[in-house]
This record gives structure tokens, sequence and C-alpha cells, in this order.
């Protein structure tokens, strides 16, 4: 079960969460603690180098994109190699959405499709989409080209 | 040149000041959101207030009901556009309110028709759509286009219809179940993520039934598997299979062993990695297995990337707990992680190396890890220390070097688990290596002079007390005891008069000394240290005389407490205050077992700290009140032992009846437990007729029948038995519930005047060994086999023959005796060909007893066990023997 993605700015804000088999009550200790270990260790990580992080059986894989830091968290079968799937995934789309590495302002203009994005990814804590190129038609509601 | 890096600075100036949503306020994006009610649609300005309305979802903004409904109905106005783009966000933003219940009807039809609609895409989504916001009864409408969508030729679709199915599954099991056909169709798709879909939803649809599996397992392992998602799944199913089937097969002909090590070549990292762990952790692997599972994870440890290196050092700090061996070979390319940038992946090299190390490099890796130490975050440090712990016990004669990394840390800042766990270690290492124990209980000294946890302070001054007056010493340790007695707060000082009071009963010639230092105690500022001392003082003989302390005294004082403190505490709450003083004999020993559901907590909240389950009501004391209410029983004395109950009868039966056994030093009563769960029946005079043939050393004494049973109203009848005193007696008896039926008007609840006389076989009830012993644990065992000494040691060895496995001989043994196993020892490590178990508990008589159980794998299956007894009696350490024996 992917368990939660996060996206959030250089301060440490949210832009975009999205949890999944997550106690309401337990959302916010996952943000900041998140936020925190970004704060902590992505100072000077070059874009989408991936960084991981575990606490008891849950996996964390962050990573930062710009101006943006995104966290993926996961457990059981999303193990750390399969969130590494997950973000790449992630970070492609946003990437292919942006341009490039994005700078916040760039990722709020694009909020919208980076939303459906991720809708296309991630459905409910199941990997759905991987390739970036398939999800770039599907936000737009156009068949897949292998098809 | 400058003048354009100016130029591009000012653009990012401006970029950054702006944001798209600044200032954005609820109220106004609401109002907004009336666009969508009108009758010409702007698609561009209808989405970009969705996207606003995304965007506060997202800051954690909530709308209330009347909001929430205002905007799902205005959202599904938007079906009759036909934007492409619009329609996506449509889909989104429904998935994002998810409309209560009452109100899906309204979309349910825009949906339906989505869903048959030759667009591809509107099907893909509605079926998502849908099936988020679905129930039960609707499922069962639109169950037969979901069926067709798993095998539509469009990937989109089928996968959409597949990952639908697997959380339909959590929630209408019965329906999704009816699809096998189509998804098994699905799993050999062409599309990779089809295939990936479809074959995690058939192995949850099948996942109970082995031989499907098996057969799944079987031929994708032989046919194409497209992507390295889907590979991954297989290799777990593969692993699955292997588990199973794994016991009757020899190592070196494991089937999929060759499937397995074939995946480590496979081109993707995550099929390797799961490969490799598949084979690392399959039941009883050889090294040879092991062999190319670690050389491969070795690669990995000097990768350029973080999570490959975290991925492999995560799996072979697994692998170093059973096969540290096997291991060894990477320790060099694991040293060099201790410097790894990503502390997760340092903290786990560290772990690995403490477990694979050797004698010789500890000192080395010590020096390492001091290093080390400071810049990590303590949940890393507790468990370097804990690894630290079990590194000094595997190699006791180190205890110098690792007790001074201890005593070390000890003294850098922390928080409480991580100096608990600093202290935990300590006490461990000096219970455990005698030549250890000076020097850290001088550790500890220093430790609390400077301590600021209450807790932990009162824990070490306890420990002092015990290990304290054994030492050669022991006067060295009073005053850093007295001091606490100036310097802490109320809690700390008690314990440390305790603490004082244990030097002064133990050691003679410290007495006059420990009087002088307890008579200052008596006018300290705090009532409950105040009366310590007065106890104390009056207890041990502090009116001057100085004679060696009374056995019963210090037994009084110090003894361990063996009676559990939720017992006691809820005799305390039922005692009523009266002429009679409480009787702290009267409160039962026996320890009650977690309740299944406590024990399975499932561990899907990491970091929650959520209520712990409340136990169950303890049922012992009922049980005494219950028979104590009974006046044929007031001549049985205490209660040594009620079982749990077991059942006599099937699950929903007529009748359900199970049922207790009271133990007694020469008597046993059975409590039937019965329920009448026809409605239209009432049963009379309903009593057990148990016939003891298969238990002539039993006598039936007294019955006690059941004038009424109505329906759904339980109630008791008891049996009792005479049985010769103190011995664990042991028999079958067989039961037959014997009534007079009434048929009853489930109408008016009125009865038949004419009963007729019936009978209900009811199963067997057996008296065994273990009903006659008591749960009961001791804090530190190997004080404990100590103190009640060799005299009455009884030792032998048994063959157990073959056993599924050494973990279940364990379980049985435990079971046969219904000792409580202390210190953890009950759990088996995988793959172990031998293992200690230890057990503490009391006999029927109230003899202390424990046992020492040492197993060994003699060949493939046989287990031997060799069984060691000390108790206070020799007649319950060969009684013990018995039922081994006989068991």
């Amino acid at each position: 079960m992917i368990l939660a993605v996060l996206f959030a700015n250089a301060e440490g804000n949210i832009l975009i969460k999205r949890f999944h088999g997550v106690p309401a009550e337990e959302r916010l200790h996952w943000r900041s603690f998140l936020v925190k270990l970004g704060a902590d260790n992505l100072k000077g990580v070059k874009n989408e180098e991936l960084l991981v992080a575990c606490h008891k059986s849950v996996y964390i894989v962050y990573t930062i994109l710009g101006d943006v830091s995104i966290y993926v968290v996961g457990k059981d079968a999303y193990d750390e190699l399969a969130l590494s799937e997950v973000i790449f995934t992630i970070t492609s789309a946003v990437k292919d959405v942006c341009g490039k590495p994005p700078t916040e302002r760039r990722f709020l203009d694009k909020y919208g499709r980076i939303c459906l994005c991720l809708d296309e990814i991630v459905w409910k804590g199941y990997l759905e989409n991987t390739e970036k190129d398939r999800i770039k038609r599907l936000i737009r509601l156009k068949p897949p080209t292998e098809f | 040149m400058a003048q354009q890096l100016v130029k591009k600075d000012d653009d990012r100036d401006d970029e950054a000041e702006y944001s798209p949503f600044m200032g954005i306020e609820k109220g106004a994006v609401l109002q907004e959101a009336r666009v969508f009610n009108d009758p010409q649609l702007d698609a561009r300005r209808c989405s970009q207030v969705i996207t606003k309305l995304l965007y506060l979802l997202n800051q954690g903004e909530t709308f209330t009901k009347t909001e929430a409904t205002e905007v799902f109905f205005a959202v599904t106005k938007l079906f009759q556009s036909k934007d492409m783009g619009l329609r996506r966000m449509v889909y989104l933003m429904i998935k994002e309110i998810s409309p209560s219940a009452d109100e899906v009807i309204i979309v349910t039809s825009s949906l339906m028709k989505d869903m048959n609609s030759k667009i591809d895409m509107y099907r893909a989504n509605a079926i998502r759509v849908l099936c988020r916001i679905t129930d039960g009864t609707l499922l069962a409408q639109i169950e037969r286009y979901l069926k067709q969508a798993i095998v539509d030729k469009n990937p989109v679709v089928a996968s959409a219809a597949l990952v639908s199915g697997i959380h339909l599954l959590q929630t209408n099991p019965e329906i999704v179940k009816r699809w096998s056909n189509e998804v098994q169709e699905a799993v050999q798709s062409r599309a990779a993520l089809v295939q990936f879909h479809a074959l995690g939803l058939l192995h949850q649809i099948r996942q109970n039934d082995r031989l499907a599996v098996s057969k799944l397992v079987t031929s994708l392992t032989r046919g194409t598997v497209r992507s390295p998602l889907a590979q991954c799944l297989l290799i777990r199913y593969t692993s699955q299979v292997i588990r199973e089937s794994g016991n009757n097969t020899q190592p070196g002909d494991r089937p999929f062993y060759d499937y397995l090590e074939s995946c480590l070549r496979h081109k993707s990292e995550m099929v390797i990695f799961e490969a490799a762990r598949a084979i690392t952790e399959l039941n009883g692997v050889t090294t040879r297995e092991l062999t190319p599972a670690i050389t491969v994870l070795q690669l990995f440890l000097s990768s350029s990337k973080p999570v490959l290196r975290f991925a492999a050092v995560r799996t072979l700090n697994k692998v170093a707990m059973t096969h540290p061996t096997s291991v060894t070979n990477c320790n060099i390319d694991m040293e060099s992680l201790i410097s790894d940038q990503n502390r997760s992946i340092a903290t786990l090299a560290i772990t690995t190396l403490l477990k694979t190390g050797n004698e010789s490099s500890v000192d080395r890796l010590m020096k390492q890890i001091t290093n080390f130490m400071s810049d990590i975050a303590d949940e890393f440090k507790i468990v370097v220390v804990e690894a630290i712990r079990s590194l000094c016990q595997k190699f006791p004669l180190k205890y110098r070097s690792l007790m001074n990394f201890l005593s070390n840390i000890l003294r850098e800042e922390g928080g409480f688990e991580y100096k608990k766990a600093i202290v935990d270690s300590i006490v461990i290492l000096i219970r455990e290596i005698p030549d250890a124990k000076e020097t850290g209980l001088l550790h500890l000294c220093e430790f609390i002079e400077d301590c600021e946890f209450t807790y932990l302070s009162t824990q070490i001054l306890h420990f002092l007390g015990i290990e304290g007056p054994k030492t050669s010493d022991p006067s060295r340790y009073i005053r850093f005891v007295y001091n606490r007695v100036h310097l802490e707060n109320a809690t700390v000082r008690a314990g440390a008069v305790s603490t004082l009071a244990k030097f002064g009963a133990a050691v003679d010639e410290l007495k006059p000394r420990v009087f002088v230092l307890l008579r200052r105690c008596l006018f300290d500022s705090d009532d409950e240290v105040r009366d310590r001392a007065t106890l104390y003082l009056n207890t041990l003989g502090g009116d001057g005389s100085v004679v060696e302390t009374d056995k019963a005294v210090k037994d009084f004082l110090f003894g361990t407490f063996d009676i559990p403190l939720v017992n006691l505490e809820t005799s305390l709450k039922n005692y009523v205050p009266s002429e009679e003083a409480f009787d702290i004999d009267s409160v039962p020993k026996e320890v009650k077992s977690q309740p299944l559901a406590e024990k399975k907590a499932p561990g899907k909240k990491p970091t929650g700290l959520g209520a712990p389950p409340s136990g169950p009501p303890s049922t012992a004391d009922s049980y005494q009140r219950v028979l104590s209410s009974i006046p044929e029983f007031a001549n049985f004395g205490n209660l040594f032992k009620s079982s749990e109950p077991v059942e006599l009868t099937e699950a929903e039966t007529e009748y359900a009846v199970n049922v207790v056994k009271h133990i007694f030093d020469r008597h046993v009563v059975f409590q039937y437990n019965c329920t009448n769960t026809i409605p239209e029946q009432l049963l009379e005079n309903v009593i057990v007729i148990v016939d003891n043939s298969e238990a002539d050393e039993f006598s039936e004494v007294f019955s006690r029948p059941l004038k009424s049973l109505p329906y759904d109203s339980p109630g008791q009848i008891f049996v009792a038995f005479e049985k010769p005193e103190g011995v664990p007696t042991l028999g079958k008896f067989s039961n037959v519930l014997k009534f007079i039926v009434r048929e009853v008007d489930p109408a008016t609840g009125e009865a038949d005047d004419d009963g007729v006389e019936d009978e209900y076989q009811l199963e067997d009830l057996d008296i065994v060994s273990a009903d006659y012993t008591l749960k009961v644990g001791v804090s530190n065992f190997r004080n404990a086999w100590e103190s009640i000494g060799p005299d009455y040691e009884r030792e032998d060895e048994y063959g157990l023959g073959p056993r599924e496995s050494l973990a279940e001989a364990v379980n049985t043994v435990i079971n046969l005796l219904g000792l409580q196993p202390c210190e953890g020892t009950e759990v088996v490590p995988p793959n172990s060909r031998s293992h200690t178990c230890l057990l503490s508990g009391v006999f029927i008589g109230n003899i202390k007893v424990l046992v020492r159980l040492s197993f060994g794998l003699d060949g493939p299956k046989d287990v031997a066990m060799k069984l060691t007894v000390r108790s206070e009696d020799e007649t319950v350490s060969d009684a013990i023997h018995e039922i081994v024996a006989s068991g």
C-alpha cells in the first residue's frame, strides 16, 4: 500500500497531499515528520536524487525537483524499490507537465494537471500507471498510443 | 551579458512573488463555482475553478455538508459539456468530494452512461469514479459491465476495472470473487500493466486456495511476465508456494529455486532484490543456496544510488540474524557504509557488522561507532545500543570495552527511551556476566547522580538494592544512595529509603550506619518517605539492637511479589471495607493470557500512539465469588486455578455448552455454562450426567442442576468431584445434558404445560496435567533458579520423535506443562537447530517450580529434549518429569 504522497515547497508548506489508509489523526504527524526529514537531508541534493529512510516497517523515498520536494511513503509490497518506481513516475510526469524541474510558481500554474497526473499514477494506494507519455495522454482523455 | 543576468533575476522575482492562488479564499471560490450552473458553460473557466477547489482541499480546507452538497450538485451539471479536459477534471473532483450515499444517485446515471460510452477513456474513468462512490447494491447492477471491462482490449479500461476490483474486494468480496475467469484471462494480457494488476487481483481472490496459487505460479514461471512489477509479485507468490510446500523436500531439490536464482540475473534491480530476499528468507536455506543472493547484494552495497545501498544493507542485516557467517564476506564493503551520508544506511551497516563481527574486530568497531554516535538521532542510537548488548552477550570477554562504551554514551545528552535502552543493557550485562557486575553498578551509581528521569532513578535504586549487598564491598554504594535522599523528588527519595533498608537487612555490619541514615529520613517532608523509614526501622530492629534480620521479615519486606498487579488491583476494588481485613492470599495468582486480538494488533500505525486495547475483565474474581456463594463448596478451601472455558458443543448448535474446570486441593468443580439458542423452547431441570468411568480416581460428591433455561439467557450447572489431595490426577469425563423441554409460543412467550424429557450428547472433557500448574512469571529467571537451589533438581533426557519444527516442539511442551515462558524464550528463531526455553509457575499445593528445557534437532526432524526441573519439593520435580514422560 502506498500510504502517502506529499509535495511541499522550499519552506515546508504542503502543496499537494494524498493519504491512503492512514488514520486522520496521524496525518498531521506524518506531514511534520516528512517535512522535517526533508529539511534535514535535502539541502544540496541534486534534482531527482532519491533519498531513503525507514521507520519500523514503513519506507519513505523522497527527492527534490526544482523548488518542490516530493515524498512517497509505503509499506509491505511498496518497499523502497517499489516506491522508487512510484516517485520516478511522479517526477517524470511533473517534469513533463512543467517542461523542466519546476519553480514553485510554475508548479502552482500547472496545479490542476499535476493533480490529474497523480490521479493516474496512484489510485487509492495502488500504483496504476508508470509511463509518462501514457499519463500525458490520459489526463487529456486520450487513449494510450500503443493501443 | 550582465544585463541579461539582471533581467533573468527580475523575471524570477516576479515569478516568486506572484502565486496563482495568492489570497485564495473559500467563500469566494464557492461563489465562483456558480459558473458551473451557467447555461453556456465556459470549460476553461470551469476547469480553473475546479483547480482552485482542489487546491483548497489540499490545503486542509474543509467544506461544510451544505457547501459540499452544493459543489457536488454544481459539478454534476458539467457532464453536459463535451470538453474532454473539463470532463477529466469533473471525474477527479467527484472522487475528491466523495459524495454521501444519498447524493450518489444524482450522478449515477451520468456515470453509467459514460461507462457504456464508445469513448474508451470515458469508460475507464467512469469505472474508477463509480467504484469509488458505489455501495453493494449499485455494484450488483454494474457488475456485468465491470466483467466486460476487465477483458476490454483497451488496457486503460482493463486496468481501471482490475484496480477497482482490488479495492472492491475489501468491501464486496463475494461479488469480486465471481470475476475470477475474466481476471484469469487478463493475466495473459499482452499489456504489461494489465498483467500486473490482474495478477495482484487474481492472487487476492485465490489466496486461500493453495492449489490454485501453486498452479498460477507454475504456469507463470514458465510463461512470460511482461513487467518488473508483475515479476516481483510472482516472486512473492512463488516464495509463498515454496513455504507452504517446503516441509517435506530436501534442501537441494527445492521447487522453484532455479526460477528464483534466474531472477537474480534480471535486468531490473527491483526484481533482483525481490529474488535475493526471497532466497534469503527460504525456510532452512543452505549456504549453497544463499551464496548467489549474497554475492548480488554485496555488489549493490557499493552502488551510487542510496536506495539500492539501503535495500542491500537492509536485506543483509536480516540475513545476519540467522546466518551471520554467510554475510562476513561483505564486512569490508559494509564498513565503508558506516560513514554513509544516509544515517539509515549507516545504522543498518553498523548493526549488521555487530552481528557478523568476530571477537578480534570488536575494539576496532567500537572506535568507529563512537565517532558515528554523536551525529545520529536517538531512534538510531537505540538500535545500536541493542546491537551492542547482543554483541556483549555473544563475547562476554569483551565486556570491558563494551561496558565502557555504554557508560560513556550514558553520560551524553539523550532522551528517555535512549537512556532507558542503555540502562537496560547495562542491567542485563550485570546479570549475565558476573565479572561485569561491580563496574556496571558503579556506572549506574554515577548515572543517578545526575539523572533527570525519575523512572530510571527508581529502577536503578531498586536494582542496586538487590545486587549491591552481594558485592565485595557493599558500603561503597551507600553514599550514592543516600545522596538521593537529599537531592531528589519524593518518588526517588522513597526508592532510596527502600534501597538503604535492603542494604541494612542484608549486610549486618552496615546495619548501625544504615539505621542512622534511616532515622534522618523520619523527618522528610513527604509522607511516603517517612512511612517507609518508620516501617523499615521498626521491622529491621532499628531500636538499637543489631541482630540478624529474620527471614520472615526479609520475605515480607523484600520478597518477590508473586501476585499479578492486575489481579491485586481488581481484588482491592472488589473489597468492601468491613471488620474483616483484606486477605492478600485471596488474590488469584493466575496470569491472564493476552486476548488474541491484542497480540495480533495490526502494525499499520507506525507512529500512532492509539489507546491500548482494553483487556478482558478479570474472570478469576467472578469465579471465586460464584463458587463461594454455593455452600457445598465452602469447605473445599482456596481455589487454586480456573481453566479457560472449553467448548463442549460445536458452534451454532441448538444448545451451546462450555465448561470451566475449577481446581481445588482435594476437589475439582466443573462449571457448565449453558445457553439455549432456540426461541421456541424452554428447558427445565437441566442436569449434566457425567460418566467418570475413565477417571476412576475421581468420585462425584455434588451436582447442582439448573431449574430453568429460557431462550438466550445463559445459566450454570455445577458438578463437583473429590480427588486425591495435592496429586495431579488425570482423567476423561463424558457428558450428557438431560432436561425437560417445553414448547414456547414465540408470539406470547408462554410455555406449554406439558414437557418432554430429552437429552443431548456433549463432547468429552479431560483433566490434564496443565490444570494443576499456574502460570506465574519471574522477573529474573537466573536469580530465581539460583535462589531455589539444586536440592530438588531433577534432570532427564527425552526423545520427542519427528516434529514439524523446533518451534512446534517447544510450543507443545509449554502447553503440556501449562507454565509461564520467561524472558521471551518461547520464541524460537527461524532455522535454529537448538533452543533453550525457560518456564516458571506454581504447582498445586502452592509449590514454586522452575523448568529449563533444552531442545536440539537430532537428524532432519527428530527433536531431543533435556528437561531440568527445580522446585521446592522433590515430588513436584518428579511430577513434572512424569507429566512429560506420559505426555
